[in-house]
């Protein structure tokens, strides 16, 4: 016998209140955080230290080569909001499945120790002045590519050394440990650089968006695509691994696949976004939260909103960071930080949950 | 249905064991056939929830074996075995705001997978199995605002939206209160004799398990000592080899339950 | 009697001791004011002004990061602006030690050792000169450091008057990039001796306007004001000497800018670019041979 037929017809069933279907509710979050990335997209590029014209940007009677408007708008600046907008995403889209992962709201895609190892791999191709034989292949954020990977194997061997599955405590030591580990190795190359070189991985440090040309941006893209492709099962999983592995495994969850997927999806989209714009903090924690805040718990609501949300929040920070002391322009991590220091202080004082 | 034979399971150790030192579960065999109302005694630590993950496929066992309808449990697919049995944990605890419904909802998940989203059907359901335990007042708020109890039976709900045909519950009645414990009994005694939903629950309430189920296993240390139907396995003997208690067991004139009332300490 | 013979003797050899006691003063005074002869120079601009002024043989011991003269090559070096070596410099025994003027701590060290240390100050292109001469002083040997700051001026002189009434192209000067892409472009702001080298060389700097010795050039900036003239300087420390062609591919990145569309990227490379000391006239030279071609060498 059905227990749920027998159920239902047994103790009748309510018409819904004012519960809307999570089938209304996913349309309706898409599309008013695909609205305001999009309104973020197109004003992004309009606003900046120079004072341009869409239309004579978008004028095709004026050569490229003279018209000063459309070269701000198509080589500086556009490509500057699609980074940030990719930034973004990835690194709200990490924030979320982290958190979910070590079932903690405050983890970031800093936790585990993976925009560490990017930065040292970006930091040793700074200071020994690593060549690639290839064009148009800058060193920097390949090696900073490579560091995440790195970062990203080491932890998820010492995570899964577990006989049975990978273990979330683990994990969490793993990225602690990691983290000050590469930060130590760090501090002694640019202890050991000489001045100009230190001035450049501090530099790097603090986060740019700046990147003049899609090259590195397309360099990325097929990483950030991996990631995202990779997330999209598992929100649902998300939302039942987080009351725990066992009983998520009792509603069919494969928890081993889903947990190593979620690690080595976010820790791709981490080590994409800082090989292209350098460490950026907050981003991966603020974002989350926000949106949590606006449309609930449940992932599959709250891991596209945040996507959305985290690129129109970037790029809206890198607009503050390059007009705020025009000509000259704040680190856009700055931005983000000066923003997430108050909200936390908010959140606490709040005390909410 | 299912059945288990010489389930033996030990937590990985990084030094190897000491002398004295026993396995979690040791060579543990039980049968539930369909229907049955299965109760699983023991003291803390006796290995009863390991037992419990184990029968639901959720843990793997070192040696030994879990069938469930005459397939071994690990040559079905996890959402298949999800859609047949359900399991009701001792605690719920969630990291992140979800509301009782969206706890409830959770269940639907076997039926579901990873990228349908619920229906109205689904709704239904749930709202039916919250009615069941009489949550659905709770629907709305958020699943943290609850009392133990009122969590306790929000859980069995959302194991009920599983729309299984065997229940697994982790120490069901252990937080809450004697109105609730006799509401979720009662509950459980329905399912199982109107809606033919097989039960095993695990305990160390002896007259819940004196009351409720009609077999019982009595587990210590990892080890079954007996096996059988209610009456013939719960005497003053194997309550006391299990809890060190001498008890006295009869049967109340008025309600007919069988009760179980310790004495002393041996 | 005797008491008073007695004190008649002490007397003269009171006045004898006094002075005795007054000549080793003034001798010591005397000894002071001569010139060191020990010097340890932290600041390899204030090293070639020391061997400029024909002072050289009087280093015991340079920074880590000295070139020039070769002759540096053979000193010990005793750490730099970060990390001076107090013992090592100790050790080498000096009578002088240059030191910048922000390293305070190393100052207040020194000056407990009773070691004289001559405070140095990066400014602007004019206060070099001024540099020699007052260093000329210091070492007592002035003839040759206004000898050397004279020079230095005429040099600069020159150049300016080479390039006087000429057109001065927009000149962009960047001083650090990352490798192969045109990001972290750092660039020379409206003060500081790079942006007056600029100026004597004969060109205007796009970014005069920006009241900073160091400005991080983004594209959109560097589209915005359309150098015609982008140099960039390297110290050759940790590069070749030559310059890769595809380092330079990177500025295709930005067709549109003047200087680009006209092939008009130049490297280069040297540490004269780096040093304010007395080669920074070639350093103009070279950047005016640059910013104006027509001009023959």
């Amino acid at each position: 016998m059905r227990a749920d037929v027998e159920l239902v017809d047994a103790v009748g069933s309510r018409a819904p209140a004012d519960v809307r279907p999570i089938r209304v509710r996913l349309a309706l979050t898409v599309v008013s955080f695909g609205v305001l990335l999009a309104a973020a997209v197109v004003a992004a590029p309009l606003i900046g230290s120079t004072h341009i014209s869409l239309a004579a940007a978008l004028d095709r009677s004026i050569p490229f080569a003279d018209n000063a408007d459309a070269q701000i708008f198509f080589v500086a600046r556009l490509p500057r909001v699609v980074a940030a907008a990719l930034v973004g995403a990835s690194l709200a889209a990490a924030g979320v499945i982290f958190q979910a992962l070590l079932r903690n709201p405050l983890a970031s895609p800093d936790t585990l120790g993976i925009s560490s190892g990017a930065a040292l791999g970006a930091i040793l191709a700074i200071t020994l002045h690593l060549d690639l034989p290839l064009p148009g292949a800058p060193a920097v954020p390949l090696a900073s590519l490579a560091g995440s990977v790195c970062a990203l194997g080491v932890v998820y061997a010492l995570a899964a050394a577990r006989r049975r599955g990978l273990s979330t405590t683990v994990l969490l030591l793993a990225g602690v440990t990691m983290t000050a580990f590469f930060t130590a190795l760090i501090l002694i190359a640019e202890y050991a650089a000489d001045f100009g070189e230190t001035f450049r991985t501090v530099r790097w440090l603090m986060g740019s968006l700046d990147v003049a040309g899609y090259a590195p941006i397309a360099a990325v893209l097929p990483v950030v695509c991996t990631a995202f492709v990779l997330f999209a099962p598992l929100p649902r999983a998300l939302d039942l691994i987080s009351f725990g592995e066992q009983s998520a495994a009792a509603r069919g969850v494969d928890v081993l696949r889903a947990e190593r997927t979620a690690l080595v999806s976010a820790s791709l989209a981490t080590g994409a976004a800082v090989s292209i714009a350098g460490p950026i903090g907050f981003v991966g924690i603020i974002v989350p939260h926000l949106v949590r805040r606006l449309v609930g718990s449940d992932h599959r609501l709250v891991l596209p909103a945040s996507a959305l949300f985290g690129a129109a929040f970037l790029i809206a920070c890198d607009v503050v960071a390059r007009t705020v002391i025009a000509p000259l322009e704040l680190p856009v991590g700055v931005v983000t930080a000066l923003i997430g220091g108050p909200f936390f202080l908010w959140l606490l004082v709040r005390g909410a949950r | 249905m299912l059945e288990a034979r010489g389930l033996f399971f030990s937590y990985p150790r990084s030094r190897p064991r000491g002398a004295g030192e026993r396995p979690v579960l040791d060579d543990v065999s039980l049968e539930v056939r369909s229907g049955d109302l299965l109760g699983i005694l023991g003291p803390n630590g006796s290995g009863k929830t390991t037992l419990l993950n184990i029968l639901a496929g959720a843990l793997a066992p070192d040696r030994g074996e879990v069938r469930l309808d005459s397939r071994p449990i690990s040559a079905w697919a996890r959402r298949d075995v999800a859609r047949r049995l359900a399991l009701v944990p001792q605690h719920t605890h969630a990291p992140f705001d979800f509301s009782v419904l969206d706890v409830v909802l959770m269940g639907r998940y076997p039926h579901l997978g990873p990228f349908a989203l619920e229906g109205p059907a689904d709704l239904a359901i749930a709202r039916a199995a919250l009615q069941a335990t009489g949550t659905d007042a709770f629907e709305d708020r958020p699943f943290h605002t609850l009392s133990g109890g009122e969590q306790q039976r929000v859980a069995i709900a959302s194991a009920l939206a599983q729309s299984p045909r065997l229940l697994l519950l982790d120490e069901p009645t252990t937080s809450l209160d004697l109105g609730h414990q006799l509401e979720v009994e009662r509950l459980l005694a329905r399912l199982n004799r109107e809606h033919g939903v097989t039960l095993v629950l695990s305990t160390h309430d002896l007259n819940l398990a004196a009351a409720l189920c009609r077999q019982l296993i009595l587990l210590k240390a990892g080890r079954v000592i007996a096996a059988g139907p209610t009456e013939a396995v719960l005497t003053p003997a194997s309550i006391g080899a299990l809890y060190g208690v001498e008890a006295e067991v009869e049967r109340h004139a008025r309600s007919s339950r069988l009760l179980v009332v310790p004495v002393r300490r041996i | 009697m005797a008491s008073g013979l007695r004190a008649g003797g002490e007397g003269p050899r009171a006045r004898r001791i006094a002075a005795g006691l007054l000549l080793a003063a003034a001798l010591g005074a005397s000894l002071r004011a001569a010139p060191p002869q020990r010097v340890v120079s932290l600041v390899p601009a204030v090293t070639e002004m020391i061997f400029a002024m024909g002072a050289g043989d009087r280093l015991v011991g340079v920074s880590s990061f000295d070139r020039f003269p070769p002759e540096v090559g053979r000193l010990p070096r005793v750490g730099a602006l970060l990390d001076p070596d107090v013992e090592r410099i100790l050790s080498l025994r000096p009578d002088l030690v240059v030191v910048y003027a922000t390293q305070t701590e190393l100052k207040q060290r020194l000056a407990r050792a009773r070691v004289p240390t001559y405070s140095y100050e990066h400014r602007t292109l004019a206060d070099i000169a001024g540099t020699l001469r007052s260093l000329g002083e210091r070492l007592g040997a002035e003839a040759a450091a206004n000898r050397a700051a004279g020079d230095l001026e005429r040099a600069i002189a020159q150049v300016r008057a080479s390039v006087a009434g000429r057109p001065r192209p927009r000149t962009l000067l960047v001083f650090d990039r990352e490798d192969a892409s045109l990001r972290r472009m750092y660039a020379s702001g409206g003060y500081g001796f790079l942006h007056d080298m600029i100026e004597a060389a004969g060109g205007t700097n796009v970014l005069a306007d920006v009241r900073q010795q160091a400005v991080q050039a983004s594209a959109e900036l560097i589209l915005a004001r359309r150098p015609e003239v982008i140099i960039e300087l390297r110290t050759g420390e940790n590069e070749a000497g030559h310059v890769r062609a595809r380092d330079l591919a990177a500025w295709n990145a930005l067709p549109s800018v003047p200087a680009v569309r006209s092939h008009r990227v130049h490297v280069l490379v040297g540490q004269e670019f780096v040093v304010p000391g007395p080669r920074v006239a070639l350093a103009i030279k070279r950047l005016a041979a640059v910013l104006h071609p027509e001009i023959a060498p």
